[in-house]
């Protein structure tokens, strides 16, 4: 599903954010992404869901070869991956179920599939009765929610999770993951970047640890 | 385009438009200035135009005789004409000027009484058939009408109409340079407004982005939205226009000295070009904002 040969990613003339990363990533998988703050687990994200390029190496994704990728072909390929981003990214001026419907408007889809596609995932996380709410009048667990709705209700090949439970307590991280969890076993690639040791305890999925960049 | 799709991008633009309605009527105000400059310049220069040419195409000419001319000077004239684009001919005898002269006269053609004999000429009054501005036929005719015995003088108004039809040409190039540049001005400022709108939705084209929208789902509301102002600016532009139309030019007689200037609203055909210009002057506008916010 993913594939990363020997990638690079500088900003500038700063230290490198990613050094020599190769790793595969099967489909069906939940993998962990860990290290320390500015270990460079956004850009290993960001890499994938193609918000930036490597400065050198190759990288696939769902057999895309992400250097070469055109922007008809980068924007199908996005629909496949639902991000969770670690500041949610949600419309403030947009109604709850408008953040959501958002995924599967840009597809295309006619809005009475948007309906129930988007009912059937508010439900599913247990908003159902938020849809009309703007995302600043609800709590930073709900927020939380409203932005894994968002990037699965179209059903992604992969999603992408950026610190999910950063800004939530003990309960909420817990309910987070249990989600996280159960939207794999419905076959999803899931990868979580996290800096929490606590969420890693007893875990027996696969971590990929960085450290300044590198892997270790 | 799927219908969804249209559907989306029109209400994306109405709901960016309210959304950001103060930056939109701000914009919205300048380009109406803009516009309306432009379409007044426009309503005046379609008239003095129209009217310039039905005076250079309806040239009259007034052929003179000394005393009362013979049947056969009038009918050799007439003959002359027939190989020149005359429209109408009519013949005015000394006594129809002297009754004509009374009647413009009214209460005072008493003072016509204490002439002895009638000081008036016969005339024959032509209408050129078409338009000979710049054109050397009226002088020919004049010089070849003079030399016909019993002809005292041909006289025609193509001096004036000439001296007007180069104003007319320097009004043309200053129309073309003035509305040029309230082109670019309003092409500016729709630039300006859409970008605006543009940068307060930074975040929400991020976001569409990342969820998978293509470039051209992200610009086709904002093309909608440019389109939609720019003819809302040449909609008001036109019904101020029209106002002050109605309530001054209907009022006021413009006469320059010798004819009077009915100033005609434009046409409907007109208004529809300008709409369309003002159209696409916000969708061009909107392509050179989005262009450049892509870029970066």
């Amino acid at each position: 599903m993913i594939r990363l040969f020997h990638v690079y990613k500088s900003f500038g003339s700063k230290n490198p954010a990613l050094i020599d990363i190769s790793l595969t990533v099967p489909k069906g998988e939940f993998v962990f992404v860990t290290g320390p703050s500015g270990a460079g687990k956004t850009t290993l994200l960001k890499i994938i869901f193609c918000a930036e390029k490597p400065t050198s190496g190759h990288a696939l994704v769902d057999g895309r070869n992400l250097m070469r990728i055109k922007d008809g072909e980068l924007s199908s390929l996005r629909r496949r991956i639902g991000v969770v981003f670690q500041d949610f990214k949600l419309l403030p001026r947009r109604t709850v179920f408008e953040n959501v419907a958002l995924s599967l408007e840009v597809m295309g889809v006619p809005p009475s599939m948007i309906r129930k596609k988007v009912h059937q995932t508010l439900r599913y996380l247990g908003l159902a009765d938020k849809e009309g709410y703007y995302p600043p009048q609800l709590s930073g667990g709900e927020q939380q929610r409203i932005a894994i709705a968002r990037a699965i209700v179209n059903n992604p090949l992969i999603l992408l999770a950026d610190e999910p439970t950063g800004n939530l307590d003990y309960d909420l991280t817990m309910e987070t993951m249990a989600l996280l969890k159960e939207i794999h076993t419905r076959g999803t690639t899931v990868i979580v970047a996290t800096h929490s040791q606590e969420l890693l305890k007893g875990t027996r999925r696969r971590i990929i640890a960085l450290h300044k960049g590198r892997m270790v | 385009m799927k219908i969804t799709f249209f559907r989306y991008f029109v209400r994306q633009a109405m709901r960016n438009m309210v959304e950001n309605r103060l930056v939109h009527l701000i914009g919205l105000g300048t380009m109406v200035i803009a516009f309306l400059m432009f379409d007044a310049f426009i309503l005046i220069f379609v008239n003095l135009n129209s009217w310039t040419q039905e005076q250079g195409r309806s040239l009259t000419m007034s052929i003179y005789f000394k005393g009362e001319p013979e049947r056969a000077v009038i009918e050799s004239i007439k003959k002359e004409l027939l190989q020149y684009p005359v429209s109408t001919t009519g013949f005015i005898s000394k006594d129809d000027a002297l009754k004509s002269l009374r009647k413009q006269l009214g209460e005072k053609a008493g003072l016509l009484d204490g002439l002895g004999e009638n000081p008036l000429p016969a005339s024959l009054e032509i209408v050129l058939s078409r338009d000979v501005s710049g054109d050397s036929l009226p002088y020919e005719l004049k010089t070849r009408l003079e030399r016909i015995r019993g002809v005292d003088e041909v006289q025609y108004s193509q001096e004036w109409v000439e001296r007007f039809q180069a104003i007319m040409r320097a009004v043309k190039l200053i129309g073309l340079v003035f509305g040029g540049l309230l082109f670019l001005a309003a092409l500016f400022i729709i630039t300006n407004t859409v970008k605006l709108t543009i940068y307060s939705r930074k975040d929400e084209i991020e976001i569409l982005k990342l969820v998978g929208a293509t470039n051209r789902f992200v610009k086709i509301p904002f093309l909608i939205e440019g389109s939609i102002q720019g003819f809302l600016g040449g909609s008001v532009a036109l019904i101020v226009l029209f106002l002050v139309y109605v309530a001054i030019i209907t009022k006021v007689d413009l006469s320059i000295g010798f004819a009077s200037l009915d100033i005609i609203f434009l046409s409907p055909q007109f208004i529809l070009l300008l709409l369309l210009m003002s159209s696409i002057i916000g969708f061009t506008g909107s392509t050179v904002s989005l262009g450049r916010f892509f870029r970066i």
